[in-house]
């Protein structure tokens, strides 16, 4: 039988559950197995009730389940929480207090063995201990994988968090529960570990990236950790600015000056952006901006997830200038879809703008396929000057809109540019024939820039039914679709990655007069606003989720069902 | 040879006659000739106002940013590549008001720029609303019944967050102020030169005659350059006597000289290295 198996650990912030869940995923990709896992925390540094929840699975798994078959409760909350997801013939793990009527238990004194393992901090290894030891993971392994997480640190922490993992296995030897009959061994990984954000950060450096600036905000941050983790070893200059203003102006310094450069945001951080965008815009330098996006308004729900940015930032900044909207659909594709953007912003001079969520950018998994750079992405060289440098014009019109660009100081020729209006050597201008000019060459790009854009991710498209979907929900949406599809309904997926400027091709012939529904993390449907504006098509019905919760896959499935008389 | 007639544009200049900005724009152009800079070998950065303009007056690389944002753009570009000379032209509306954050910020991050905040104590572009240096109880078509708040000392902040070089000049002084520019360009890290520049079309009260009264150059102080002290007592001055000249100047370790890979060299320079990157990557995927 096929191994899908969910795993809920649930603490206090500053509990360690996230060494919980490192331990489980690292023991697991080094036997062979493939997992996902979604981090749910709340905006606070201690207290409160955050979890960890993992799939481990024996084929590539894209989204999170929704039934538990293994909780610990580190918190004493956590089981009254989670009780109703739990399976039949779930375990619980908790403590001596603690009586989850019902369901199998194991009782462990998490502190309590921890504190006789030297530490009482070592809590979360007890757990993740006795989670493997009831999936049927061998010690040896799990015992190697402390070492390496831990072997950073103090000789005296590895030794206390390898007494807590033999006190977690020697608990669950102790009890009569029967676990897991996994196999595992050792073997070669199926492939690595990244989350969202390490996988944007990696792709930045993948397209030669060497300046980031930010300024620290959920969900976001973790790119720019991440991205800071590279410039030990990649020439990569990251700082935090004085805010999100500073963090875009800087970027759009280094483009101009002639380097490649990343930033990253989310919500209020994003709004704050939006003039400098403008600039970029205008100014036709590269930008590639992350909007990490988290629900608002305001500050709304600052570590959780959502797709309520979509029209925001096809709009984001004041009058019309075309850019570029991409929005990745897994972890995988963070690292792709950055370097398209690098690409995309070099290539046409334009904003380019990536939306993920916090869903995405947290969300670890194990990737089989090996990341590889793309090779168009790669920066090329400043084009040459003019023979003669003084006849260079930054903003010369030309047919498809794009002019040559300089940077400053690296020729004799000048590079001029200005938010204000401006004629083709970059002077401000008031003149009206030239504003119209100006107007039209940067909107003539836009028919390039749509050739170079992504068709939606197809799955069973000449179904009776489609879901349209968008973004990080591919995995959720994907996975409904074939249970749809087991359960005898005849249901596909067209699924956009490439928002803006929308490829027209094939979603009109396959919207138009058909029955599909829209399926997004927004309250009105924005994705269908805008294939209701660009295509003048009309979903049948749609479901939408707006919690902050990452988008259910059994919801999508029952609504689905409901919706098309299944 | 670098001549004054290379930074000469001939986009229309279009301050008002007999602007403040007329006794600038000689002497950063005296001080780039001084420095033997070629006009390809400058960029200038700059906000919105009448300072903002500045860099379509002169012939040289610019970009012409956003109101308050220039220090933002300037430092990007030097993270990008610190080899370049970047001077930034603001004023006090775009640099202590709608830039107050960044100004302060980039003081701190001290990189190597220069920045001139032509600093007329009014918003002229807008038509003549106080600013966040305008005299206390000055009347505008805003602040009918006077100026309630108090002037902001852009010296005395600059020198409480550390700044390595802080300077006052006065349009009225072209040659005073280019050497203060060619200082401010030579010293390493992040130099400010705060420069009276009279708004003869809004600002009735701090005119030409007015500063002219009034500023004293410090070389006649007998005051040392290096006392941080007499340096914010010269700072906090205002009113019968107005301390111009370099208030305060002292060495240190720039943004560039902290950074381990810009101690390398430029961003700018570096290449792309295929292969590192695809030897990390291949890295993740061992155990």
């Amino acid at each position: 039988m096929a191994v899908d198996i969910t795993v809920k650990i649930g603490g206090q912030a500053g509990q360690g559950i996230q060494t919980v869940g490192d331990l489980l995923c690292q023991t697991c990709r080094q036997a062979g197995y493939f997992f996902l896992a979604i981090n749910d925390y709340e905006s606070r540094v201690r207290g409160g009730h955050n979890f960890f929840q993992v799939r481990i699975s024996d084929t590539p798994v894209l989204a999170p389940a929704q039934e538990v078959d293994l909780l610990v409760d580190l918190d004493g909350v956590t089981y009254t929480q989670h009780a109703s997801e739990l399976n039949d013939d779930a375990i619980v793990l908790c403590m001596p207090e603690q009586n989850p009527a019902g369901h199998r238990t194991l009782h462990i004194d998490f502190t309590g063995l921890a504190k006789e393992a030297g530490n009482k901090a070592a809590q979360n290894t007890v757990a993740a201990a006795a989670c493997l030891a009831l999936l049927g993971a061998g010690k040896e392994l799990c015992s190697k994988v402390v070492s390496q997480l831990f072997g950073t640190e103090e000789e005296k922490i590895v030794t206390v968090n390898q007494k807590a993992l033999q006190a977690g296995f020697e608990r669950v030897a102790q009890s009569d529960l029967k676990g897991w009959n996994l196999t595992w061994k050792e073997q070669q990984p199926a492939g690595a570990l990244f989350d969202g954000a390490s996988a944007l950060a990696l792709g930045a450096v993948a397209a030669g990236c060497r300046v980031g600036a930010f300024y620290p905000m959920s969900p976001a941050t973790g790119i720019m950790t991440h991205l800071v983790q590279l410039a030990e070893h990649f020439p990569l200059v990251v700082e935090q600015a004085e805010d999100e203003i500073a963090a875009v102006n800087m970027v759009i310094g280094a483009n101009f000056a002639g380097c490649r450069a990343l930033t990253a945001t989310s919500g209020g951080g994003f709004s704050l952006m939006t003039e400098g965008i403008g600039l970029a815009a205008t100014t036709e330098t590269p930008l590639v901006l992350i909007n990490a996006q988290r629900p608002g308004p305001a500050t709304g729900l600052p570590t959780r997830t959502g797709q309520g940015d979509l029209l925001f930032t096809l709009h984001a900044s004041q009058d019309e200038f075309p850019r570029f909207v991409l929005a990745p659909a897994t972890v995988a594709d963070c690292f792709y879809t950055i370097q398209r953007a690098f690409y995309l912003a070099d290539t046409y001079q334009v904003p380019v703008m990536v939306l993920v969520d916090q869903y995405l950018v947290s969300t670890s998994m194990l990737v089989a396929e090996k990341l590889e750079i793309n090779p168009a992405a790669i920066p090329a060289s400043m084009p040459k000057p003019p023979a003669k440098p003084e006849t260079y014009a930054r903003f010369a019109f030309t047919e498809n809109g794009i002019s040559p660009r300089l940077f400053p100081c690296q020729s004799q020729a000048l590079v001029k540019a200005t938010g204000n209006e401006h004629t083709p050597d970059g002077h401000s201008s008031e003149n009206r024939e030239n504003r119209i000019a100006m107007v039209n060459k940067r909107l003539a790009k836009l028919p390039s820039m749509k050739q170079e854009q992504r068709p939606p991710l197809l799955h069973h498209e000449q179904a009776d039914w489609l879901l349209v979907s968008w973004g990080s929900s591919y995995g959720m949406v994907y996975e409904a679709v074939g249970k749809l599809r087991s359960q005898g309904l005849d249901v596909g997926l067209a699924h956009l990655v490439d928002i803006w400027p929308l490829p027209q091709e094939p979603l009109q012939s396959l919207l138009s007069g058909s029955k599909w529904i829209l399926v997004e993390q927004n309250a009105t449907g924005q994705l269908g606003w805008m294939l209701r504006a660009e295509l003048g098509v009309e979903p049948k019905s749609s479901i939408l989720q707006y919690d902050g919760r990452p988008l259910e896959v059994a919801r999508i499935v029952s609504e689905t069902a409901a919706k098309i008389g299944g | 040879m670098v001549t004054i007639n290379d930074y000469t544009s001939n986009y229309e200049n279009q301050w008002c006659p007999g602007c403040g900005n007329f006794g600038i724009l000689p002497a950063m152009k005296m001080a780039f000739v001084a420095q033997k800079l070629a006009p390809h070998e400058l960029l200038l950065v700059s906000g919105i106002g009448q300072a903002g303009k500045t860099p379509h007056f002169l012939e040289c690389n610019f970009i012409h940013a956003l109101h308050g944002r220039a220090l933002a753009v300037a430092s990007g570009a030097k993270l990008a590549n610190h080899n370049l000379n970047v001077v930034v032209n603001s004023g006090d509306g775009d640099c202590y008001g709608e830039g107050g954050n960044h100004f302060i910020h980039a003081i701190r991050r001290n990189l190597d720029l220069t920045l001139l905040v032509h600093n007329n104590q009014i918003y002229g572009l807008t038509k003549g609303q106080a600013s966040p240096t305008t005299d206390k109880d000055m009347t505008t078509s805003i602040q009918s019944h006077g100026v309630s708040n108090r002037p902001f000392r852009p010296l005395a902040v600059a020198l409480s967050l550390g700044a390595g070089f802080v300077a006052r000049g006065f349009a009225g002084q072209k040659e005073q102020l280019a050497e203060l520019i060619q200082a401010a360009m030579n010293y390493r890290g992040f130099s400010l030169i705060d420069i009276l520049q009279p708004c003869v079309t809004f600002n009735h009260l701090n005119t030409f005659a007015w500063y002219k009264q009034r500023v004293v150059d410090v070389a006649t102080l007998n005051h040392d350059a290096r006392d941080f002290q007499s340096a914010m007592q010269l700072a906090m001055e205002w009113g019968e006597r107005i301390p111009t000249g370099i208030l305060y100047q002292h060495e240190e370790d720039d943004f560039t000289a902290l950074n381990p890979w810009l101690q390398q060299g430029p961003m700018l320079q570096r290449e792309y290295n295929a292969n590192a990157i695809n030897d990390y990557i291949d890295d993740l995927y061992r155990i």
